[in-house]
């Protein structure tokens, strides 16, 4: 009994920076209507940023976090500006063609610049360890799964309750008529698609405290976000927090209760998308 | 150039007049309007028939900035709009309730109205009354308030259309078939708003199929065909000629 708690407490802590990098994902997704596959490269720069701000001025993650979340929404803007504006009305394969290259990129220009070694941060609190009752966790684990959670709440309360969010859910369901209400769709496009990015670095500096940072990264959290959308259903933005737990907890529990998990936790998710294609066709086809 | 009237809410609701001069638009390579003017008013009534792909939509859609023109003119209450972005014409006045009706299918009626007055600061200000005014205008919508608007019948969503456009307290309303995969009983009831809101001073320019309709209800009417602008006259008038009798009414 125990250990099943402890392995769901495991499993809802991991969905914590899940539901960051896949709720940026919706983002564009839902509100822009652009596939992003270069959503993982900008948790990448996330995670080297926080990694070098430690190494070089000593300043910690989570004291950066705010500044790696405003340089990569500004990062994220540019390439909007630039890049994505331009396909929107382009067909879809352009669309994933310009992401898709915009991804191996930046994932290019970091190898180039930092190597292909992974970066790890020293934090303070890296060996420190919480209890409650019989379960434990470890510190870093509890402090991303908290600031998550902290973020996520901000991100939905101005989602649903400021005049910018509920433009966001206008042009998400509704991209004319939200244009002929007044609403300068453009803008809204543009600040979605620097938040998406902005939540996909804050996932980055996370990643870099509880793991490390290296150029591919991101690479395996853009795939499970992937896998979090299609089960929340393509641009439902509440369904992401609900899909991201199934994720986690799912992993968590192979990695327990399978010989050999630790290996095949990876692969659940793969499992999870393929599952709900085929529930979805099933329901669709009744 | 404006009418004022006062409504039964106690509200001052100002029409503007619009003048499209010489317009030609299209999409990409395909010209759909080649020369098309009109002017309708503050405060008119005014009707514009013609067959499917006619320009009727484009007109609209040129005129609300969402279909850049490649020449002519447009002025809303003597302000060039014709290079001016969907938000600033909506900004300046311009309502619309397009084809289709483009709600918020997932937010409810509620949410869908206050977003139609989001959009401009002085709408905002008075949102509170013009919902009243919209409830008054539409009752059923008020019985729907919580629903969300993607479950309503089609007639519903047509109302929750016209009452979205009228929470940005337009001075000029522009509508795109608004009678389409409608029943007779739900058109009447939105005919008859159209003509309430008219009849508080906003200017109306109104695209329609159901063609007998709208010339009883419009003081004048514009006939399109193939892009350009081809006969003109009172509503009566009109009705009354042969030509179109056997073009649009089949008698």
């Amino acid at each position: 009994m125990e250990l099943f708690l402890q392995t769901l407490l495991n499993g809802l802590l991991q969905s914590g920076i899940y539901a960051l990098v896949a709720s940026g994902l919706a983002l564009a997704v839902g509100v822009v209507g652009i596939v992003n596959f270069a959503h993982g490269e900008f948790l990448m720069i996330g995670a080297f940023l926080a990694w070098a701000l430690s190494a070089y001025l000593g300043v910690d993650p989570l004291i950066s976090l705010p500044f790696a979340a405003l340089a990569v929404f500004g990062v994220g803007a540019l390439t909007y500006r630039v890049s994505i504006r331009h396909v929107l009305l382009a067909p879809e394969l352009n669309q994933m063609l310009l992401t898709f290259g915009l991804g191996i990129l930046l994932q290019n220009l970091a190898l180039i610049w930092l190597g292909g070694n992974t970066r790890t941060v020293t934090t303070p609190y890296q060996g420190s360890s919480l209890s409650i009752g019989e379960l434990s966790v470890g510190g870093p684990k509890a402090i991303a799964f908290g600031l998550a959670v902290l973020i996520l709440g901000a991100l939905y309360g101005v989602l649903y309750r400021t005049t910018l969010g509920r433009q966001m859910r206008a042009v998400a369901q509704n991209r004319r008529g939200s244009q002929l209400i007044g609403i300068d769709v453009e803008r809204v496009y543009l600040i979605a698609f620097g938040v998406s990015c902005g939540l996909a670095a804050i996932a980055g500096v996370l990643v870099a405290v509880l793991l490390f940072a290296s150029p591919t990264v991101g690479l395996v959290f853009a795939l499970k976000a992937f896998a979090i959308i299609v089960m929340a259903g393509l641009g439902n933005l509440t369904g992401v927090l609900w899909a991201s737990v199934v994720l986690g907890v799912s992993e968590a529990l192979v990695q327990t209760y399978v010989p050999g998990g630790g290996g095949w936790s990876d692969a659940v998710f793969f499992l999870l998308i393929f599952a709900t294609l085929v529930f979805r066709s099933f329901r669709g086809a009744r | 150039m404006t009418a004022t009237q006062i409504n039964s809410t106690g509200t001052r609701l100002q029409g503007q007049d619009l003048v499209i001069e010489n317009l030609a638009a299209g999409y990409g390579k395909v010209q759909v309007l080649w020369d098309v003017s009109l002017r309708v008013a503050p405060g008119e009534f005014v009707a514009m028939i013609g067959a499917n792909g006619a320009g009727k939509t484009t007109t609209l859609r040129a005129v609300s900035g969402v279909v850049k023109p490649s020449a002519g003119r447009i002025t809303l209450g003597g302000r060039d709009i014709t290079r001016a972005a969907p938000s600033q014409i909506v900004g300046l006045g311009l309502g619309h309730v397009p084809e289709g009706r483009e709600l918020f299918p997932l937010m409810t009626v509620r949410e869908n109205l206050e977003l139609g007055a989001a959009m401009r600061p002085e709408a905002r200000a008075v949102q509170a009354q013009t919902l009243a005014h919209v409830y008054e205008l539409f009752p059923r919508l008020s019985e729907r308030a919580g629903q969300l608007a993607g479950t309503l019948s089609g007639g519903e969503q047509q109302m929750v259309a016209v009452g979205r456009a009228l929470m940005g307290r337009p001075s000029v309303l522009v509508v795109d078939e608004p009678s389409l995969g409608l029943s007779p009983l739900m058109t009447q009831t939105v005919f008859g708003a159209l003509r309430a809101v008219n009849e508080q001073g906003v200017t109306v320019l109104l695209v329609e199929q159901n063609v007998g309709l709208s010339l009883r209800l419009a003081h004048r009417a514009y006939v399109l065909e193939n892009g350009q602008v081809v006969k003109e006259g009172s509503g009566t008038e009109l009705l009354a000629d042969p030509a179109v009798r056997e073009a649009y009414l089949a008698l």
